[in-house]
């Protein structure tokens, strides 16, 4: 023991077990009889190492407190006569550590990264909605708040805070002196308080009410809307639009309703120092997503660390934004065979070899980070994981400041909080040795003058630990070998200019097809076909096409494999408000795969589960881009619309009976009512823009703002369709409101009624042969895309799945094959037609000058079924090249090799050093956690047609 | 417009042809085609002599001249019908209706269940199928372990009695999966049912322990049987579906037991036995078990086959390939991990034959099989393999390559005549004769593109 003046163990005993009501605010007040009474509150520490601030230290330097606040520091301050003197020479003394992400009394996990969201199919719950039998105005449990349940921001912990001795002191063992609680049910879940973490009643321990509005990105427990990831971010932008509205200027004789949530939210509002938003992201795109958010909706956000973000640093950067870090890392699993460890995908283990690296790959980003205790399986196992996050590359000065003044700062508490400094209260955090050697000792935290004595761990523990406790780690336990994700992924080649010769071109276009022709491009568009300039540019590439032939990139009007979380919001029957491109997954191996055939647009739909649906997102697949810069801009936006069996429920099993529709007369019903409720409120906004705005305006919604774009046409309306009655149907209310409809979807039956489908002027966009999975699909024949293209529709074939969106060419040939479409009219159907339905036909579909290069380059007719898609080019960059394929697959069959080694070494070592601990479980639970980006890879969703959710 | 300009000529001589029908004793020449024998070379300028609904003769027309009727075939290519190697036509109607879903009995060892009986001659999926140039299909019975005994059908016929060809064409056993679910007890949907990976691996081995042991009964029944001087030969589903008298008591003191006797083709060596599985440690587990118990295991499935060719190969253990469009499975496959499997496998010396698979298409989307074979020409298969594998080897691995498979004399005049490779999407099935009988390609897709074709324009 270096330190000889230790309080008798019955005296910390009984600091511990009694409350101590006034410590830290009145330290010379008298404790009634029958408490114990308050220490003397003057005291001197001498001899430890004292870092006041991260980089800032002094060695053997003492500290002076006096009633609870730090009076002197230095080295060559001599301690009071009446202080009492603390011999710490050989520890140091930090500023009290920080935890400002702990939740406290529930079983809530994490943000899940993992699977697919489970959704209950039960009717909504937005009571502004009108069509749901049974459907309250007053839903009850929620009060005057949010109508979404799972939207809680009136909560405050603040006011129901009541101090968990056991929970207090396990942070206090970890050397925390103050934590922020967080509230952890649903979507929008309240506002946190910070707390100092001595042995003090609730209001005493109150460092700070309110310190910020805490929301999690994804569907809370409560039934009802929203159930998907994109309708969880729709019921946020929602939330904080009714929140401005709320609070938006307006004379007092306009009654507006009482909205507690609204309320709640108006810290967040504020112009001068707004209360921050803290959202737990749950996945490495979802943080990119949140600071977009932040942006929209004027956030000042501090993002929860999802410890996926080695994924897209590339996003994060220059954002500003602080995140608070878990540090809860994924342990190397037990496994019962070599089958099932050679089962295990690249991603888990490359997640699993990256995830202490995460800090650091944070700190690189140039982010700040305040670390926390959160989501680890057991908060003992903090440091030990600390050390790792430090032998990965997180510096001491970072963690450090991540423990102390990053977290004071993020919790408004830099005055109180964070450094040693003369003035402060007296908050420290005491350790025999270095904080970062997990092995040495805590000695005692300090909260506001008072000393509490970390009790040892007993005799066990400490055998246990030492011989689990590997004395240093190699160097090649700490060395990454997990490449980075974007490794590999496109551009494979950009050059200046290019030209193709001696191809056979499929132009689209009103040429035809060209042979032993040539086509230039330069700066990513094409600048001729048949002519070669001169002289050629220098740096041009040339590919001698000899034998092969190019047609433009392939498009998918209808697809669904880059979505992230569920593909539907299945829950209302109108989900307009929904955005596709709030949740395009650009990580996903579906961009790869699809490249490979040729595709280098698709039309992200949500599903059909509703007649009013989400909002579509047309992308480009460049792939290794970003969500946002996978986006086609240019193309005007659209929504999806669906009618028949999907939306009736009709498969959805007996207990869905109750949402309305249930009926194709239903359907029709719901749309007039829609629409009419969209103009009105179209009317009213414009009735106020006219005004003086003196009133107040109205309430922004942002389903009737898409429904009321679609009346304007402004919105594409892409509308899932089968019979040919509900077809008419449809097309007839659509006239009635002046509506012109984009694209009929699937169109199984459009052959029955090409003729007013011309006439109307939709597209069909149609399943080649799809047929035999449900009863309205009784009359789909193959030869429908070429009896609508016989009578002046636009027809394209889409693929509606992963695997098809693969190989639209050879779809496309079924329109040669069954009714006999002329071939260059069949490609057409992959090409210009679905560009034309997507209003991009300016840009893409044809080989024309002044279009994007996107084009395929082919080893044979493209309609010929063995005909191999070589390269694929989206704007004058090759993104496809078959002739890399071998070496990228054993490129990464090479890494997984070297993980699976890896980690079975270090399973092994593991399980050599005794049994698992409860600690070690979880985290090799967190080992098969699959991260959301890739929680499809098994191709799980892809749903042909889908309506629920992911039909296996 | 006419849609099939270049045949019209071709359906005006047929048509003339056909005014005379054919009485079966008569002879038919079919010539002028290209002759895909399949089994050996591909002939230009060619012909089929047809007698009593067997080829007489393969070659060049001069052989023909004693023909009764001529049909000209110019331009068409002549492939043997295809046959659907697993399927579950006839069994489905429309799959997210119930009430017309017969695939899927409930049981894990049900062998006496036969399909024959339930599959529909009047399913419309069944002339879709035909319009493609499939001739033959097997349609196999879901469910549970051993599932029972998969039919053979002709795709042409009255009653159940013409389809089926043979009526226990193979048992059918699917292997229980060798995954591990490694989701997280608190992630898990079910908390209760959660299973720990050891746990997983316990109750996997327990169920190949039922499945041995269910085999090894079935082998003393066997044993039993011919001890009691009644042979191999299986009694009561042959008498049972052709309306005999079945033994009401037992026979010499033994008791006839009906999920028994389904058991004695596959043990006596008379029937294959069809092993479903997908996964590379699910195959070779399988198919170590069938080789050792000495059947003559067909790998049906086979998603990661290729994986262990040379095993296969070595063991002569032919593949039913049912996964070429199947999206990679793991993150470090190569896109094209499936395109090529059929190539990578036959180069190793596995026999493969292209299938749909029993999954909810694997009726309606039979008419595709050949696009999967011409994928993976594209990536690596010859030509003559991928037909092989849509006709011959299917008919070899259903015990039926005597009379189906191939255009070679002595075989059935089952014949197809299409516009061009039968691989390629954009060619048409012109022509149809299963046994020397021509049959029509009509179905109900080719009969509401006619009716809608010729809808009248509306007035401007």
């Amino acid at each position: 023991m270096s330190h000889g003046d230790r309080l008798p163990a019955l005296l910390t005993l009984i600091l511990l077990l009694l409350p101590r009501p006034n410590a830290g605010f009145a330290a010379d007040s008298i404790a009634p009889p029958g408490f114990t009474p308050l220490p003397q509150g003057t005291h001197a520490l001498v001899g430890a190492r004292v870092i006041t601030r991260p980089g800032t230290e002094f060695n053997h330097a003492t500290v002076v407190i006096r009633d609870g606040r730090i009076t002197e520091i230095g080295p060559d301050v001599r301690p009071p006569a009446d202080a009492r003197v603390w011999d710490y020479t050989g520890s140091t003394i930090y500023a009290g550590f920080i935890d400002p992400y702990v939740m406290a009394g529930s079983t809530n996990r994490p943000v899940v990264t993992s699977g697919s969201e489970p959704v209950t199919l039960a009717s909504g719950a937005d009571p502004r909605f009108f069509g749901v039998p049974g459907q309250e105005r007053d839903p009850g449990a929620t009060g005057p708040g949010s109508p979404i349940r799972d939207i809680t921001p009136e909560r405050r912990l603040a006011s129901t805070y009541s101090p968990d001795a056991r929970l207090v002191e396990s942070l206090r063992e970890l050397g925390f002196v103050a934590a922020a609680f967080v509230p952890h049910r649903g979507i929008v879940r309240g506002q946190g308080v910070a707390v100092s973490l001595g042995e003090t009643g609730p209001a005493e321990s109150i460092l700070r009410a309110d310190t910020a509005q805490h929301v999690g990105l994804a569907a809370g427990p409560e039934e009802g809307y929203p159930k998907s990831l994109m309708g969880v971010i729709a019921a946020l932008r929602q939330t904080w639009f009714d929140a401005r509205w709320y609070h938006s200027p307006a004379p007092t004789t306009q009654r507006r309703p009482y909205n507690t949530a609204s309320v709640a939210l108006l810290p967040t509002l504020t112009t001068n120092n707004p209360q921050p938003v803290v959202v737990e992201t749950g996945s490495a795109l979802m943080g990119a997503r949140a600071l977009q958010l932040a942006a929209e909706l004027g956030w000042n956000l501090q993002i929860v660390s999802s410890g996926q973000e080695w994924r897209r640093p590339d996003l994060l950067e220059n954002s500003n934004v602080p995140f608070i870090v878990p540090i809860a890392f994924p342990a190397a699993p037990k496994l019962p065979d070599d089958d099932a460890w050679d089962s295990l995908s690249l991603d888990q283990l490359r997640q699993w070899d990256w995830a202490p690296e995460n800090p650091a790959v944070l700190r690189r980003a140039g982010i700040d980070i305040a670390l926390t205790t959160y989501a680890l399986p057991d908060r003992k196992e903090f440091r030990r994981a600390l050390r790792s996050a430090i032998d990965r590359g997180l510096a001491e000065t970072d963690a450090l400041a991540a423990l102390t003044t990053q977290p004071a700062l993020l919790l408004g508490l830099s005055d109180r909080l964070g450094v040693i400094a003369v003035g402060r209260p007296a908050h420290l955090t005491i350790v025999e040795g270095s904080y970062f050697d997990p092995k040495a000792p805590l000695q005692s935290v300090w909260v506001d003058g008072i000393p509490y004595f970390i009790q040892p761990p007993a005799p066990k523990a400490v055998a246990a630990a030492s011989t689990n406790t590997p004395a240093k780690p190699k160097d090649t336990d700490l060395r990454r070998i997990a490449a980075e994700p974007r490794i590999g992924r496109g551009p494979l080649a950009q050059p200046p200019a290019l030209l193709i010769r001696n191809a056979t071109l499929w132009t689209a276009s009103d040429r035809g097809i060209l042979t032993n022709t040539s086509l230039f491009v330069r700066n990513g568009r094409i600048e001729s076909i048949g002519a070669e300039p001169e002289p050629l540019p220098a740096d041009t590439l040339v590919i001698d096409a000899t034998g092969k032939h190019v047609s433009p990139g392939l498009i998918d009007c209808h697809s669904h494999s880059m979505i992230l979380g569920s593909v539907n919001e299945a829950t209302l029957p109108s989900t307009a408000m929904c955005r596709i491109a709030d949740v395009i997954n650009s990580e996903t191996d579906n961009i790869h795969q699809q490249l490979a055939g040729g595709l280098t647009i698709a039309n992200l739909l949500h599903g059909s589960a509703n007649p009013i649906g989400g909002q579509n997102a047309v992308i480009k697949l460049r792939d290794g881009a970003g969500p946002d810069a996978l986006l086609f801009k240019e193309a005007p936006g659209g929504i999806k619309f669906a009618l028949g069996e999907n939306v009736k429920q009709a498969n959805w099993g007996e207990r869905n009976t109750t949402r309305f529709p249930q009926t194709r007369m239903g359907v029709g019903t719901f749309y007039i009512n829609r629409f009419t409720a969209a103009r009105q409120y179209a009317e009213a906004w414009e009735r106020w823009n006219r005004s003086d705005r003196s009133t107040l305006s109205p309430r922004r919604d942002l389903e009737l703002d898409a429904i009321a774009e679609i009346i304007v046409g402004t919105r594409l309306i892409h509308c899932h369709s089968y019979r040919q009655d509900e077809i008419l149907a449809f097309l007839r209310v659509m006239e009635s409101f002046g509506v012109r409809v984009a694209t009929l979807q699937h169109i199984l039956e459009g052959y029955k009624v090409a003729d007013e489908i011309a006439r109307h002027g939709a597209g069909a966009s149609a399943f080649s042969d799809w047929w035999g999975y449900k009863f309205e699909v009784i009359d789909a024949i193959p030869y429908a895309g070429s009896l609508m293209h016989q009578r002046g529709v636009n027809v394209s074939f889409n693929s509606d799945s992963s695997d098809h969106a693969r190989r639209l060419n050879t779809e496309a040939a079924k329109a040669v094959k069954y009714g006999g479409t002329p071939e260059h009219d069949a490609l057409r159907f992959v090409t210009l037609n679905p560009a034309r339905q997507l209003r991009i036909d300016d840009r893409v579909g044809s080989l024309e000058p002044g279009k994007d290069a996107d084009f395929v380059l082919w080893s044979g007719p493209p309609l010929d079924s063995t005909s191999v898609c070589l390269e694929t080019w989206i704007e004058g960059a090759r993104y496809f090249d078959r002739s890399l394929e071998p070496a990228r697959a054993n490129l990464l069959e090479t890494e997984r090799t070297a993980l699976i080694a890896k980690a079975r070494k270090t399973s092994t070592k593991s399980d050599a050093e005794g049994p698992p601990t409860p600690a070690t479980e979880g985290a090799r639970a967190l080992f098969f956690q699959r991260a959301l980006e890739h929680a499809r890879h098994l191709g799980l969703v892809d749903c042909q047609d889908c309506d629920t959710v992911n039909r296996p | 417009m006419n849609p099939f300009p270049r045949t019209s000529r071709i359906v005006a001589s047929l048509a003339l042809a056909l005014a005379s029908l054919p009485t079966l004793a008569e002879t038919l020449c079919l010539r002028g085609a290209i002759v895909h024998t399949v089994s050996g070379p591909s002939l230009t300028n060619s012909g089929v002599l047809i007698r009593d609904g067997r080829i007489v003769a393969v070659g060049n027309d001069a052989l023909f001249a004693s023909a009764d009727r001529t049909v000209d075939l110019p331009g068409l290519h002549l492939f043997p019908g295809l046959i659907a190697p697993t399927s579950i036509l006839g069994l489905i109607e429309v799959d997210s209706v119930r009430a017309t879903r017969d695939t899927t009995e409930v049981g894990d060892f049900t062998p006496d269940v036969p399909a024959w009986i339930a599959v529909n001659p009047e399913s419309e999926l069944i002339p879709v199928a035909r319009a493609n140039g499939y001739t033959h299909a097997q349609s196999i019975p879901l469910g549970g372990i051993v599932s029972g005994q998969s039919a053979l059908i002709r795709l042409d016929g009255w009653t159940i009695e013409d389809l089926a060809e043979n009526r226990a064409a193979a048992l059918h056993l699917f292997w229980p999966s060798h995954s591990i679910d490694t989701t997280p007890k608190h992630l898990s949907g079910n908390p209760e049912k959660w299973k720990s990976p050891e746990d997983q691996v316990r109750d996997r081995e327990k169920r190949l322990k039922e499945i041995d042991e269910f085999f090894h009964q079935a082998e003393a029944y066997a044993r039993a049987r011919r001890a009691a001087g009644l042979g191999d030969a299986p009694s009561l589903a042959a008498e049972a579906g052709a309306g005999r008298p079945i033994p009401t008591v037992a026979t010499n003191g033994f008791t006839l037991v009906p999920a028994w006797e389904a058991m004695l083709p596959l043990l006596s060596g008379s029937q294959p036995l069809f092993l479903h599985a997908d996964e590379t440690a699910q195959i070779r587990a399988g198919i170590e078990w069938a080789l050792r118990r000495k059947y003559r295991p067909v790998l049906a499935g086979g998603r990661d086959a290729a994986r262990l060719a040379p095993f296969l190969s070595s063991n002569q253990v032919p593949v039913i390939f049912e996964h070429v469009f199947t999206q990679p499975t793991r993150d470090t496959d190569p896109y094209d991990v499936h395109y090529s499997a059929p190539a990578r496998l036959h180069v190793a010396g596995v026999t493969v034959a292209l299938g749909e698979g029993t999954d909810r298409f694997g009726a309606s989307n039979i008419r595709n099989i050949p696009y999967a074979g011409a994928q993976a020409v594209a990536f690596g298969l010859s030509r003559q393999e991928a037909w092989r594998g849509l006709t011959l080897h299917p008919a070899r691995l259903l015990g039926v390559a005597h009379r189906l498979g191939s255009i070679e004399p002595g075989k059935d005049a089952t014949l197809i005549a299409v516009t061009g490779d039968i691989l390629d999407v954009r060619a048409t099935v012109q022509h149809m004769w299963i046994a020397g009988r021509q049959i029509s390609l009509e179905s109900r897709h080719t009969r509401l593109h006619e009716k809608y074709r010729n809808r009248p324009r509306p007035n401007p």
